[in-house]
């Protein structure tokens, strides 16, 4: 069911730009960085990170993959959410012989894959700088990976709430403003203290306890998802 | 046991403490068009969306097809299509496509997008992009939806609503043909009873959450009736001569009212009208509207007493059914 679900769902998100904004979001992180280091190479490359400078491209772009994966979540499920809250269409979908869970989870499934897409993008965008500026081999391929991932993974509580808000709210002024809100506040979360969610995406970025952090995220995920997934399965459907 | 498609108990749903449906028992035999009537905000749309699962009933029973809905939700849904008031559609994609979100999860062959896109006529239309249809258009892919899972009963909720009158043509023949063709059964709820007595074989009538009249067509406007209008020169005079011909009627601003005439009585009346030097205006037949009959059922005691009352007089089969069926 899920499946099928999913694959109906891919559907409904041609035309909607859902799609430009996994690609650009991205691609323009590493546009700055090439920007960034493109103007400043003398300074970055052959001075600052003369010893590693894959070391350096990384850390100058993992310092803004917090905020942009915090954006990404919110416009990403506003925009998932929007496909069906625009002409009331729940209605129709969950008349369907579905299950209300499934729905649920496929909406999920749906965000996941484009983070994922995403994740993966930056990997490849970021190689593409760092051998642009001539940092030549070893590239290195885990934690060009990682670079988006395990962020992703320390951010996913913010997944689990946009996708119960976006959800079974009708207004989406209130998901979309407390998301960027939190967006902008992750900017300072390497400053906040360990047991505040919004930090852990900034102290994985530093390196600091990230697998801890990254499980952090997935547990408080699973439980805000479940909370969403059986709100949205017993609520009435105007 | 029973051939109803649906059946309702007792069913109950509050909102804020007032009860926008209340002890509801609706039965819609198969193979009927069941016309679902009711002013706004009578608990029409409230009942239709508990028959689909999207809200639940406080209290009460929906049985389709014989199985409960609260155990059986899935399967009963794959065999219903449904169009709840304004129709949902994706603006973005094109009918194909809308079709094809819900072909997907419905698990049917590709070829029924195309057999009903053909059906609601909207096949030259098929490849533009839905934001830009009419909304009698739209109206219709609505429809289609409903039909892409060759359901045996279709719902729909408002199907006219907002409609210009040639879109509400297309759509109510569009509806007419289901049983006919294709053995559906519909429910088809509106607020017009002239809209519901064009195509309706039974009608449920609600008011305020409760069921107020539930019977065949036939017997609704047998009890509808009719009164014929004479406008004449001297009311009071024409009064005098209708008695002498053994018809009573009502003076209404110059005008005799007259109930229940047939044709016969009416060309009599009228000749001695003239006969007796009256000048004769006009003679008009008019129909109860339905907030007439919502008066005269609601002030003869509601719910109760008209119910009973179809049992006893007109022994309408389903109406004993379903009494049947309660008291077990």
């Amino acid at each position: 069911m899920i499946g099928s679900l999913l694959r109906a769902d891919l559907l409904k998100m041609r035309r909607t730009g859902i799609w430009w904004v996994v690609f650009i979001g991205p691609i323009g992180l590493a546009a700055m960085q090439a920007l960034n280091f493109g103007m400043r190479y003398d300074y970055l490359v052959r001075d600052q990170y003369a010893a590693d400078p894959w070391a350096g491209l990384l850390h100058n772009t993992g310092l803004f993959v917090p905020i942009a994966i915090y954006l990404a979540m919110t416009l990403l499920m506003a925009m998932i959410a929007n496909i069906e809250n625009k002409q009331n269409s729940w209605k129709q979908t969950l008349a369907l012989p579905v299950r209300r869970s499934a729905v649920f989870a496929s909406k999920f499934l749906c965000c996941l894959i484009q983070l994922l897409v995403a994740c993966v993008l930056l990997a490849i965008s970021t190689a593409a700088v760092g051998l642009g500026l001539g940092f030549g081999t070893p590239i290195p391929y885990s934690d060009l990976l990682t670079l988006g991932l395990y962020p992703m993974l320390a951010s996913l509580p913010m997944l689990g709430f946009m996708l119960w808000v976006t959800l079974t709210l009708r207004n989406q002024a209130i998901p979309i403003s407390i998301g960027i809100a939190a967006s902008l506040m992750s900017v300072f979360g390497a400053s906040m203290p360990e047991i505040f969610p919004l930090a852990w995406p900034s102290l994985v970025v530093g390196g600091y306890k990230v697998m801890t952090f990254a499980g952090c995220g997935i547990a408080l995920f699973a439980v805000l998802y479940l909370i969403g997934s059986i709100h949205f399965s017993r609520k009435d459907v105007a | 046991m029973t051939d109803m498609m649906i059946e309702t108990r007792n069913l109950m749903k509050k909102y804020k403490g007032t009860r926008a449906v209340d002890a509801l028992n609706l039965a819609i035999p198969q193979g009927e068009i069941y016309g679902f009537l009711g002013p706004n905000g009578a608990g029409k749309t409230t009942t239709i969306r508990m028959l689909l699962g999207l809200i639940k009933p406080d209290s009460g029973v929906v049985q389709i097809f014989g199985k409960d809905l609260r155990k059986d939700r899935l399967q009963i849904l794959r065999r219903v299509g449904s169009l709840v008031e304004y129709p949902s559609y994706y603006g973005h994609l094109n009918a194909i496509e809308n079709l094809e979100t819900i072909r997907r999860i419905l698990n049917v062959p590709k070829s029924r997008i195309h057999e009903v896109l053909a059906t609601v006529g909207l096949t030259k239309d098929a490849k533009r992009v839905v934001k830009g249809y009419s909304l009698g258009m739209k109206q219709r892919l609505g429809i289609a939806t409903a039909l892409l899972g060759s359901p045996e009963l279709l719902i729909l909720d408002e199907p006219t609503n907002g409609l210009d009158p040639s879109g509400i043509l297309e759509i109510r023949e569009l509806i007419k043909k289901m049983p006919k063709e294709q053995g559906i059964t519909v429910l088809v709820s509106s607020h017009l009873l002239s809209e519901v007595e064009q195509m309706a074989s039974s009608v449920g009538i609600v008011n305020q959450g409760r069921m107020i009249f539930q019977d065949s067509m036939p017997n609704l406007q047998r009890k509808a009736g009719s009164e014929i209008y004479i406008a004449l020169s001297d009311a009071e005079a024409g009064v005098v001569t209708a008695r002498e011909l053994g018809c009573f009627p009502r003076l209404d601003d110059g005008r005799l009212v007259f109930k229940g005439l047939d044709n016969g009585q009416i060309a009599r009346l009228v000749a001695a009208l003239v006969d007796a030097r009256h000048s004769i205006y006009r003679v008009e037949e008019r129909r109860k509207s339905l907030e007439d009959l919502f008066l005269t059922m609601t002030g003869s005691g509601g719910a109760e007493t008209d119910i009973s009352r179809i049992d006893a007089g007109h022994g309408a089969p389903r109406a004993v059914g379903l009494r049947r069926e309660a008291a077990q």
